[in-house]
């Protein structure tokens, strides 16, 4: 299987939960966020994001509101939880202690 | 747009058989996205219904996204499992500890099986009702059999009015829950296949009638305690899996656990219940069938 789809696959929840933890956000913002801020590198099937949503959502790591806008369309607005958050900061730091350890594996510095 | 959309979301909500709520709001969550999507395409210049098209090629398959969707609103929590698996229990107990012949303790189970399967389907019928349905539903079958057994052909005159209308709130309640979900109808009836292929393995007609049924029931006790423990632990599994083709797997096993019991229970000659497990592995069939009919 392909290494990057495994990788973004592994890392979903906390993209998820990174980008609506600044702010509230619906669906079709979170992929177009996505896609803007890794330049275009994280590029999938739009629709598999609903399914890592709901089951964000049934984690009791999300919460979805669903809001009429003024043209009378309607969106479902997810907003982190608590436990969310809590969530968030750990995997963070988990990523940030494995990112480390990659690059003093591939990047070892030179004394 | 409406045209494409429309047919994408009806594959997509052919494809996910859960509560119909949460189905209708993914679905409409998906509209939402196409919306916004096509309407981004057509602002930079595209037809409305190139853009439609895209936006639908770039949402992916449907089943796919129902697949996804189905797993991530199938799995129950433990709590689900544990009240799905507990009639299952009540039942092994009663046998366990020879208290199936007590009247009041029988009563007690009865009662608490209407009291569950009445609270649940008011509550929107949630996973863990199933099961409690297929006990609540066993007296009204088993009333039907019994009264062919009256004496001078008032049997047939009580079973012709009774057993219409038994067949109607059968088949009310079949249908009702195959609605949502073809394996929680299998998963309803499995109590009911379990004991009817124990009382067959008793003998048939007048060689059930004139043995002493209930003490040979009572010879195979701990048998029967391996069945119902065997629908308990499916169950559980049902109830917890993810995946679609585990849950007919989990669905699949305790019967031929069962049948091994009633083979080991009766050295061998197990009368009538091939053919009831015949037919009960043939209804476990139908969701694997109608799930392929579904993708085609």
């Amino acid at each position: 299987m392909n290494y990057e789809r495994e990788l973004l696959k592994g890392n979903t929840d906390s993209l998820l939960l990174c980008l609506i933890s600044h702010q509230p956000t619906y669906g079709y913002q979170i992929v177009k966020e996505l896609e803007k801020r890794s330049n275009g590198y994280f590029q999938f099937k739009e629709g598999t994001l609903y399914p890592a949503l709901h089951r964000l959502e049934k984690d009791n790591l999300i919460t979805g509101k669903w809001q009429i806008l003024p043209n009378g369309q309607q969106r479902r607005y997810y907003y982190i939880t608590e436990r969310g958050q809590q969530v968030l900061a750990r995997k963070l730091a988990t990523w940030q202690d494995f990112s480390t350890a990659v690059k003093s594996v591939i990047q070892p510095e030179t004394t | 747009m409406v045209n494409h959309a429309s047919h994408y979301l009806n594959r997509f909500k052919a494809s996910l058989r859960i509560d119909q709520t949460i189905r209708d709001g993914a679905a409409a969550e998906l509209y939402a996205h196409l919306e916004d999507k096509t309407r981004e395409l057509e602002e930079e210049g595209l037809s409305r219904e190139e853009a439609s098209r895209i936006a639908i090629k770039s949402l992916g398959s449907p089943e796919l996204i129902a697949e996804q969707m189905y797993e991530t609103h199938a799995q129950g929590s433990w709590k689900d499992a544990i009240f799905s698996a507990l009639p299952h229990l009540l039942v092994a107990a009663l046998f366990a500890s020879y208290y199936w012949r007590n009247v009041a303790c029988v009563s007690i189970v009865l009662a608490l099986t209407v009291a569950m399967a009445i609270y649940g389907w008011q509550r929107g019928k949630p996973i863990w009702i199933f099961p409690w349905l297929g006990y609540y539903l066993m007296p009204v079958v088993v009333s039907a059999i019994l009264l062919l057994s009256l004496p001078q052909g008032w049997g047939w005159i009580a079973a012709l009015i009774y057993i219409p209308l038994a067949l109607f709130v059968f088949i009310h309640i079949v249908r009702q829950t195959a609605r949502r979900d073809w394996l929680y109808a299998s998963l309803m009836l499995a109590p009911m296949i379990v004991t009817f292929t124990w009382f067959s393995s008793l003998g048939g007609g007048n060689q059930f009638l004139t043995t002493d049924w209930a003490a040979r029931l009572q010879t195979n006790a701990i048998w029967i305690v391996v069945s119902f423990i065997a629908l308990a632990a499916g169950t559980v599994a049902f109830i917890r899996v993810r995946q679609r083709r585990y849950k007919i797997v989990s669905l699949v096993v305790p019967p031929l656990v069962i049948l091994l019991a009633v083979l080991a229970s009766s050295g061998g000659h197990i009368a009538w219940s091939w053919l009831l497990l015949i037919l009960s592995l043939c209804a476990f069939a139908v969701p694997l069938w109608m799930q392929a009919k579904a993708y085609q």
